[in-house]
């Protein structure tokens, strides 16, 4: 039996606003769980009210089948990393490590053990005698995450811990902490709005907007199958178009696109969705065969940026601007260049539809 | 490490609960020392002035106010409080505009000169005014000859604006230090004159500093005792007047409804002061201080001039009354001698000190050390036990307002900041009124004394302390009680190592305080229980010039000393960014 953390109709009302609004879930012993939103959304908020220092208006946060709404933080031993590192300026690494330990009152050798165990975790055996100023931010926020992980506490909670750090770090430190996380089999709770990051870390991914959460599921299926158009749209990118969706076509006024997926209600107003890396580009001039001509519209790249991998081309429909990624080979293959007429192709089983009436509630 | 009884053997209440009584136990505590001695000790002024035998009347207000020799002081107090309003925040504008806007060399030797009248009591300006413009004095007497003299209110405004200058500079200096130069620049490269510059650049953002530096030494000027009650002769102000009524006349009644007019402008000076600071904080904050470009000549020349003429009069008062202690008889016989400092007929008692040196020294040298010096030794130690206790007090209040956050923290805010606009001689008096009572056993004690000095001077150090606390993040305390440390634990690890620098400012600006402290204190001594800053008043009213002299001097060596040892301990000046009240 594995000691489960679990959410029950969990609420938290500032004043009037509801910060949190009757949210479930069960976070499985040794699962990696990432809360994705934008800044308000209520996922910080969450993660306060798991480690204690909030309180919870009402619903249950239960931990190994007990209710530990009115446990005080010292004594949930969840161990927490924050955004601004918070280590104690006048201590040593040494020092914020041993803390915890210092506080259950460990014997000393098995204090020293513990540190030197926490230091080798991270590789920072050499700087343990030095001051948090002393560090730089990605070696602080490494130090701040083995002092949380020092007295071995019961889950790891992590509010956007790498959202002071530098591109570069941020993601050298991601793979660290996804490692740490493996090797340790700790389950860890992370904050983050940032959806790369969400998605390339977690086990389990938590979509929330305005307190509630709008799709749990695995990253791969939180990308590829949004279940609503805000997730679509906040998780990667998506091209949007609003029409009315009758049986396999969707009227946007100007056109008609044939989509794959088969609607039960007709006229109804929709949103339909296609991720840039599903819009295909040809030159013009090269007419493709065997397309639904329907879903080809002519076009023209508007602006070309590299993403390294990919590229991705903004371009210009008919007053519309649409995004479309495509490898870097592929690019090259087809010579597009800015300021080329193109057309582009909306493969009918690309399209996800979402009702207008969830994308607004 | 059991888990399960962890889990369950916690209390039943909500999460943060647990920390939040020891908040409360300490927030009531806080808001009871506060409530007894400074609203209680006011209500009792407030109480005797409006009321005889039970019944309300305006009697004594009636009789205020119709008798012309009393009357005087309140006429009295707003004339010189405004002249010296006005000159002094001129002045110190005009120093700090040097400090802040020009390329002048030197800028810390004014700044650290600028600041010595805070080390001193006020009196020592009043004393060395009477050294040089006094009847007999060096100026007056010996070079020019004349009758003329400095007392009355010439003198008081002199003094006074020496005193204020420090108060009304670091107003000043952080406003003009706060406000983007770069807008100067951009007016210039306009094609504005230099004067228009500043008029319709420079000086709006700075006006509400400018009137924030102005109500402070308002409120400084009248409320102050320790300047008009040695040189105003007979220029009586109101908080002489208190003084006058109460102890020369034994007219209690007189004495709190003079109280209760002083308080008026006191405290609205304060409240505007108050309320301006923060407007100006408002309108400073935020901005970027790039490099200043280097003035012209002949602007740094006339600032440089400009910054030493206070500097020079300031280096006067001390030279003043360092000299005046060690001549013979100032002005005619300048033979250096100590004798100055066997301070005459001035029996003293001090706990320990005096039993200690007593059963070691004999004869002459006994009775100057164990008697003569107990004062001296008291003002010391009640000084290190108001700093300890001042500083802590502070701290903890702060960490309440600005950390803790439970209801009615602001109430614990307002009464903290209020002592700061009582005058000390008010806050004296309340105390006779609302302690001298057989049953309070503590009255007639030093302890009364080192209560009312950490009390009066509360304000500033809860101030000190939220702005200190205000840069401590948040996380770090919680980063603590994730790990598993308790309330206290965190205080004590975490959060007051990170304010230990300003804890120890604080205790020096207690400490400063304590020794130099006149206007409340006067009241409260006794023939048992004396202390060195009173003696100097008691000894320049007997005409101990000199001897006062001496004891002012040993004052500011105590102060001075303190000062040296905490610029080791913290690694920095501990005068930067204090400013005081009262």
């Amino acid at each position: 039996m594995g000691r489960n953390l679990k959410l029950e109709n969990l609420t938290k009302q500032f004043g009037t606003l509801t910060a949190v609004d009757h949210v479930n879930l069960e976070i499985e012993e040794g699962e990696f769980l990432c809360f994705l939103g934008p800044s308000g959304c209520g996922k910080t908020t969450v993660l306060r009210m798991i480690t204690g220092f909030e309180t919870v208006t009402s619903g249950k946060i239960l931990f190994d089948g007990k209710v530990i709404n009115n446990v005080i933080p010292q004594k949930r031993e969840f161990g927490i990393v924050f955004q601004s590192y918070a280590l104690f300026p006048n201590m040593t690494v040494e020092e914020n490590i041993v803390f915890g330990l210092k506080v259950r009152k460990m014997p000393k050798k098995a204090m020293e053990e513990r540190v030197d165990q926490m230091l080798d975790l991270i590789g920072l055996r050499d700087w343990r005698k030095l001051y948090p100023p002393q560090l730089s931010g990605g070696q602080q926020q490494r130090v701040a995450l083995v002092r949380a992980l020092a007295p071995n506490p019961q889950v790891l909670l992590l509010d956007e811990p790498l959202s002071a750090l530098d591109a570069k770090i941020r993601v050298r430190l991601r793979a660290e902490v996804k490692r740490l996380q493996q090797e340790l089999k700790k389950t860890m709770i992370y904050v983050t709005h940032d959806q790369e990051e969400a998605l390339s870390i977690a086990d389990r991914v938590v979509v929330m907007e305005k307190g509630k959460f709008r799709q749990v599921g695995k990253p791969i299926d939180i990308y590829k199958y949004p279940n609503s158009s805000f997730v679509a749209d906040f998780v990667g990118t998506s091209n949007f178009f609003k029409g009315d969706w009758t049986e396999g076509w969707v009227n946007t006024g100007k056109r008609r696109f044939k989509v794959g997926q088969k609607g039960s209600l007709t006229g109804e107003e929709v949103l339909l969705a296609i991720r840039p890396e599903k819009v295909e580009v040809f030159k013009m001039g090269e007419p493709p065969e065997n397309l639904e001509s329907s879903n080809l519209l002519p076009g023209r790249i508007d602006v070309v940026t590299f993403l390294g991998a990919a590229v991705r081309l903004v371009i210009h429909i008919d007053g519309e601007e649409l995004i479309s990624d495509v490898i870097e080979k592929e690019f090259e293959q087809k010579q597009l260049r800015q300021g080329d007429d193109v057309f582009l192709y909306f493969p009918p089983e690309a399209f996800a539809v979402y009702s207008t009436k969830e994308a607004s509630g | 490490m059991n888990r399960t009884q962890t889990i369950q053997g916690s209390p039943a209440s909500s999460p943060l609960e647990s920390d939040r009584w020891l908040t409360w136990i300490a927030m009531g505590f806080l808001l009871v020392i506060l409530a007894f001695f400074m609203l209680y000790p006011v209500f009792d002024i407030c109480k005797l002035s409006f009321f005889k035998n039970g019944i309300f009347t305006l009697k004594n207000y009636a009789t205020y106010f119709t008798n012309p020799r009393m009357f005087r002081s309140f006429t009295n107090s707003l004339y010189v409080s405004i002249v010296t309003t006005l000159i002094t925040t001129v002045l110190a504008f005009f120093f700090a505009y040097g400090l802040t806007r020009t390329t002048i060399r030197g800028k810390g030797v004014f700044y650290t000169i600028s600041t010595f009248p805070l080390i001193a009591p006020s009196i020592i300006q009043g004393l060395a005014l009477i050294l040089l413009f006094g009847r007999n004095g060096l100026i007056t007497r010996y070079l020019l000859h004349t009758d003329w003299n400095i007392y009355g209110s010439t003198g008081i405004i002199v003094a006074e604006c020496l005193y204020c200058f420090p108060n009304a500079l670091f107003i000043l200096y952080t406003t003009l230090s706060a406000v983007d130069t770069r807008l100067d620049e951009a007016a210039q490269s306009l094609g504005a004159s230099a004067l228009k510059t500043f008029y319709k650049v420079t000086l709006p953002p700075a006006k509400y500093g400018i009137a924030s530096a102005a109500a402070l030494v308002f409120n400084l000027t009248i409320t102050d005792f320790g300047v008009p009650v040695v040189i105003g002769g007979n220029y009586s102000v109101l908080a002489t007047e208190i003084y006058q009524q109460v102890i020369g006349m034994q007219r209690f009644d007189l004495g709190a409804t003079i109280s209760v007019i002083l308080l008026i402008p006191s405290v609205g000076a304060f409240l505007l002061n108050y309320y301006l600071t923060k407007k100006s904080y408002a309108l400073i904050s935020g901005q970027a201080r790039p490099f200043l470009q280097p003035s012209r000549p002949f602007k740094r020349w006339a600032f440089t001039l400009y910054c030493w003429i206070p500097c020079v009069f300031i280096l006067i008062v001390f030279a003043s009354v360092f000299a005046g202690s060690l001549v013979k008889t100032w002005p005619y016989d300048f033979s250096l001698t100590f004798k100055h400092f066997d301070f005459p007929s001035l029996g003293g008692y001090g706990p320990i000190w005096t039993q200690f040196w007593a059963s070691v020294l004999k004869g002459e040298w006994q009775s100057i050390i164990a008697y003569k010096y107990a004062p001296i030794w008291n003002s010391f130690w009640v000084s290190i036990l108001v700093a300890l206790g001042g500083a802590s007090l502070t701290l903890l209040t702060g960490y309440i307002i600005e950390k803790k956050k439970p209801k009615g923290n602001q109430i614990l805010y307002i009464l903290s900041v209020l002592p700061a606009a009582i005058p000390g001689t008010v806050m004296g008096l309340g105390y006779i009124l609302a302690f001298n009572k057989p049953y309070f056993f503590i009255y007639g004690t030093f302890w009364i004394i080192i209560i009312n000095i950490t009390i009066a001077n509360f304000t500033l150090g809860v101030l000190s302390s939220i702005a200190n606390l205000k840069q401590i993040d948040k996380s770090i305390e919680e980063a603590a009680v994730s790990l598993g440390a308790g309330a206290i634990t965190t205080f004590q690890r975490v959060v007051f190592p990170l304010t230990k620098t300003a804890f120890l400012s604080n205790m020096i600006f207690f400490f400063m305080r304590s020794m130099t402290t006149i206007s409340a204190v006067i009241f409260l001594v006794s023939a048992r229980v004396k202390l060195a800053a009173i003696e100097i008043i008691f000894l320049d009213i007997d005409g101990r010039t000199a001897s006062a002299n001496a004891m002012c001097t040993i004052l500011i060596l105590i102060v001075v000393a303190m000062l040296i040892v905490m610029r080791f301990v913290t690694g920095k000046s501990g005068l930067k960014g204090m400013s005081t009240s009262t």
